[in-house]
């Protein structure tokens, strides 16, 4: 296992930059451990590479992306490859709850995120939860399937098509685009006005990304890819 | 006080049994825990998004929700660890003084503003905390108790084998979170023994279903692949169902069984297990929606039934 990390971890670089501690110049970013603490991560330079996130991080277990090394890419700013890595943290808390410096590895992902947004790294994920979050007020769009056995429950309508809602939805795009999050993620805003609920159809149409197929297929997956849309 | 209950966007919109169990466990005829339905609520905002890009969108929309609890004099009842963790988090992110006038700031042009809950004093000086967030599990096993729900339990589920799975956001992180040991939590545990079933320990009880932070939405085989490993422990356990406290890690469990060939554990929410050994008629806990197939316990429920 060990010789195939080395070999593929973070491009091929660990035995260079984790062991051999080679930096290359046009990858070393000296701000890097700044911005991290300006996202709210914590100085990843007092971490001691004690390696107890790695072995209690369900992630690390399973793939080449190894908690301490990330940590260790960050400690000596080596942004662009840090950021180049796939979203691979659960935020599960468990580096956490086992680091004896407190670096609260998963916060330090939360920020390379942040920082990787604004990189624009952004993930379709990302968007299209939001475009839903814009359009429904909720990051699941609804289910046809579903609607009819809420009436078969006597569970009511969903928030969205209630009428008084749209207040709500407008109340969220309010945030939404005053914190200028829209922007960030690059995805549109449209004005919902009162008639919110010209539901199902062309969603697509309002508050949109590049193409939104399948914005019910983040959370929903399965279902939401061939009910969400139709 | 009553409870605002903060349904979500995963329970509303694909696993409504879940809400047609709460209101039923919690409903006058059972515990009899005062209710109350917002409209208002929106989404909490979903941490592996929001709290991912943006922690100060996150913030803002989680207190938008926080105001509405505020201004009702209400407590947030979650049935979902997601919601819990934002929202818990954001209340208690609230407290630094600056951040809260940063987010008024925007509240304000939705006309709202966040102050905390104004708790009962001499009228002089004016003292807040925290709008109380909870799951439903600590108020199940907490304010209501485990001998309550044991005295509601009509028909005990003695024949089932539970695997619990008490999902991340609500046992960590331990700063925030404090409604029990992050390393031996034993609440919902305690609920499944409360109905009458067995709880199996497995391996890696408390690992992640694989799911959370967005890599089920960014890299979908790796969720699988871990929800995959828990399955074996729980197979090895012998459990014939999983019980969870999240709806986030249902959705996990119920869709990735469907990429492991010959395995198919149904997986129910906590509020379904004792909806059913409170009597429920399991025809309203909407297991339709569910992809793997619930039926083999129901069946073990309707084999004693008739015999």
């Amino acid at each position: 296992m060990s010789g195939e990390t080395e070999e593929t971890f973070i491009g091929g670089q660990k035995t260079l930059v984790v062991e051999e501690k080679v930096v290359l110049d046009k990858e070393y970013d000296p701000e890097f451990v700044a911005e991290i603490v300006k996202y709210g991560g914590r100085d990843v330079k007092t971490c001691h590479q004690c390696g107890n996130c790695t072995g209690v991080c369900p992630y690390s277990l399973k793939t080449l992306y190894k908690t301490r090394n990330i940590i260790k890419m960050c400690q000596l700013g080596l942004k662009s490859l840090v950021l180049q890595t796939p979203w691979l943290c659960a935020t599960c808390y468990r580096c956490y709850e086992h680091c004896p410096e407190d670096i609260n590895a998963a916060e330090v992902m939360i920020a390379l995120r942040h920082i990787a947004v604004r990189d624009g790294f952004i993930p379709d994920f990302i968007k299209r939860v939001t475009v839903n979050v814009l359009q429904y007020g909720q990051s699941v769009a609804p289910a046809r399937e579903v609607e009819v056995l809420r009436e078969q429950l006597e569970l009511g309508p969903l928030s969205y098509a209630k009428p008084k809602y749209v207040k709500s939805i407008n109340e969220v795009q309010y945030i939404i685009r005053a914190m200028g999050y829209d922007k960030l993620v690059h995805v549109k805003i449209e004005r919902s006005k009162d008639k919110g609920a010209e539901k199902g159809e062309d969603k697509g149409a309002d508050n949109s990304v590049d193409k939104g197929e399948d914005k019910g297929a983040d959370n929903g997956t399965e279902k939401g890819a061939d009910k969400g849309g139709d | 006080m009553a409870y605002g209950l903060f349904l979500g966007c995963l329970i509303p919109n694909r696993y409504p049994g879940i809400e047609w169990s709460t209101r039923f466990i919690l409903g006058r005829n059972q515990l009899n825990v005062p209710l109350v339905d917002v409209e208002e609520f929106a989404c909490c905002p979903v941490p592996g998004i929001f709290y991912s890009a943006d922690k100060d969108t996150w913030l803002a929309l989680a207190a938008r929700n926080l105001v509405v609890a505020q201004d009702q004099g209400i407590e947030v009842l979650t049935l979902c660890n997601g919601c819990y963790m934002s929202l818990h988090k954001a209340a208690e992110t609230l407290q630094d003084s600056k951040k809260r006038s940063e987010v008024n700031k925007v509240l304000r042009g939705v006309g709202k503003r966040y102050t905390g809950e104004e708790l009962p004093g001499d009228g002089r000086v004016k003292q807040y905390r925290p709008v109380q967030v909870k799951h439903l599990v600590e108020v199940l096993a907490n304010d209501v108790g485990i001998e309550r729900i044991e005295d509601k339990v009509t028909t005990p589920l003695s024949d089932f084998r539970v695997a619990v799975h008490y999902g991340c956001h609500y046992l960590r992180p331990s700063t925030t979170h404090t409604i029990e040991n992050p390393n031996r939590p034993h609440l919902v545990d305690d609920l499944v023994r409360a109905c009458g079933a067995t709880s199996v320990e497995y391996d890696e009880k408390l690992a992640c279903c694989g799911a959370g932070g967005g890599v089920r939405s960014h890299v979908k085989e790796l969720a699988d692949s871990m929800t995959a490993d828990k399955m074996k422990s729980i197979q090895e356990a012998g459990a014939d169902v999983i019980v969870t406290a999240c709806p986030f890690c249902l959705l996990q469990f119920d869709t990735a069984q469907l990429t492991l060939p010959g395995i198919n554990t149904p997986v129910v929410h906590i509020s379904n297990l004792i909806a059913l050994a409170m009597g429920a008629d399991p025809l309203f806990l909407g297991f339709d929606l569910h992809n793997v197939s619930v039926n083999p316990i129901l069946r073990k429920l309707r084999r004693r039934a008739t015999a």
